[in-house]
Parts: structure tokens; sequence; C-alpha cells
């Protein structure tokens, strides 16, 4: 009896011997097929925050609307000038210039560098951070010289019985 | 029992639609086309179903 207990009862060096893996880890054809169909199922729903974002862009949520305020009366600004106001909100300052008999141009007048307030150089017909001599086209608000490299933010104006309405900003695009 | 590597073929192919769609999708997206944008969404989707058909075809014809 002391033979029995005195036994090692497999010739192995192993613990897992009586685990049968029966080929689990085999990626037959059918494992392969519900992978596909799998994949195929995380496209989709990936793609639904697109069209999430998409229909939103559509329906219009990410424009802001703001009321539009009268800037100034057309015949109080002569052609050339520029004026001051403030849009959207009251410590937003920005400026309107008239460029010619009909057309008008406002932005918001904060440098896009350190915001510095933006003045309207009407000789050299550019506007003009005094701060860092930061220059912006008056055209489009692109920076032309000087240290900021983004535009000026935009406003839409709407000139409507005689006066100059602020309407609106351009969305800022990076 | 013959298995069929038809199904396989479909499902592989479905999957490089996928594919291609979602790049569309993303591209249309910053290209702001949002109408195509949703349009290739709902493609992917309906992909899905597509690809769930195949393999439950494929599966029983070998059963």
């Amino acid at each position: 009896m002391t033979d029995k207990n005195n036994k090692i009862p497999f010739n192995e060096d192993n613990y897992t011997h009586n685990i049968n893996r029966n080929n689990e880890r085999k990626l037959d054809r059918r494992g392969f097929m519900k992978t596909l169909v799998g994949a195929a199922g995380v496209f989709a729903v990936s793609s639904l925050p697109w069209g999430a974002v998409a229909a939103k862009e559509l329906i219009g949520l990410g424009d802001k609307k703001y009321p539009k305020q009268k800037i100034t009366d057309v015949t109080a600004i002569p052609v050339g000038d520029a004026v001051d106001f403030h849009f959207p909100g009251e410590h937003d300052s920005a400026i309107l210039i008239r460029l010619s008999e009909n057309k008008y141009v406002a932005y918001q007048n904060a440098c896009t560098h350190l915001r510095c307030p933006v003045f309207w150089q009407k000789e050299e017909g550019d506007l003009l951070c005094p701060c860092h001599h930061g220059k912006f086209d008056v055209e489009t608000g692109a920076p032309t010289a000087g240290p900021p490299r983004r535009p000026l933010p935009e406003i839409y104006v709407k000139v409507e019985n005689g006066a100059v309405y602020a309407v609106g900003v351009k969305r800022y695009e990076a | 029992m013959k298995r069929s590597y038809l199904p396989v073929a479909l499902l592989l192919a479905v999957l490089m639609l996928n594919i291609i769609v979602t790049q569309y999708m993303v591209h249309q997206y910053f290209y702001q086309n949002y109408v195509n944008t949703i349009v290739a969404g709902v493609m992917n989707v309906v992909l899905f179903p597509l690809a769930f058909i195949i393999y439950k075809k494929g599966v029983n014809v070998n059963d």
C-alpha cells in the first residue's frame, strides 16, 4: 500500500491534462463569416454619428442667430470711412467700412494676435493693428502682414431703408 | 459535405463596400456635401443586414 500513495499519476509536467480544447482557437469558415458580419455591424454603427452631424448641419442648428442691429445711417458714413459699433454683444467691438457706394464690410475689430483694436487706414487702404503692426485685407479680413495668422471674424451686413444693419457673424473655419 | 465559399466572397465584397462608403462619407462631410454624407451613412447601415442575410444563407446551405 505504500507504493500506491507514493506514485506520480501522470508522466507529464503540466496540470491541464484534463482540459479538452476541442479546436476552440481554430478559425473556421463560419467563424470567419461571423467576424465579417460583426465588422459590417461596427461600420454601420460608426456611421450613425456622421449622419447625425450632417443632418444637424442641414437643418442649420450650427448657425447662431443674433437679432439684427442697426449700425448707422447710410447718410452718416461717407464712402471710404469707417464707424465703430458693437455686435453681437455689447463687449464685442466691431468696425464697419464703406468701401464704395453700395459695398460695406464689417469685422469684429479685435486683432487675432492679442486682441488689440484694429483701425481703418483710409490712406493705405488696409486695417492696421497698432500694437504689433498687424495688417488685414479690408476685402476679406485675411491677415496680410505682422503677427496675426487668422482672419478677422466677418460680420454680415445688410442695407435696408437707408440704414446699415448687422445681421450675423461668419462662422469660424479653421 | 461540400462547402461553399461564395458567401465568404460576398461578405468580403460587403466589407470592401463598407470601407469605400465610410471613406466617401467622411470626405463628403468635410467637403460640406451633407446630403451625400447622409446617403453614404444610410448605405453603411443597410449593408449590415445585407451581410447578416448573406451569413444566414451561407450557414443554412451547409447544415
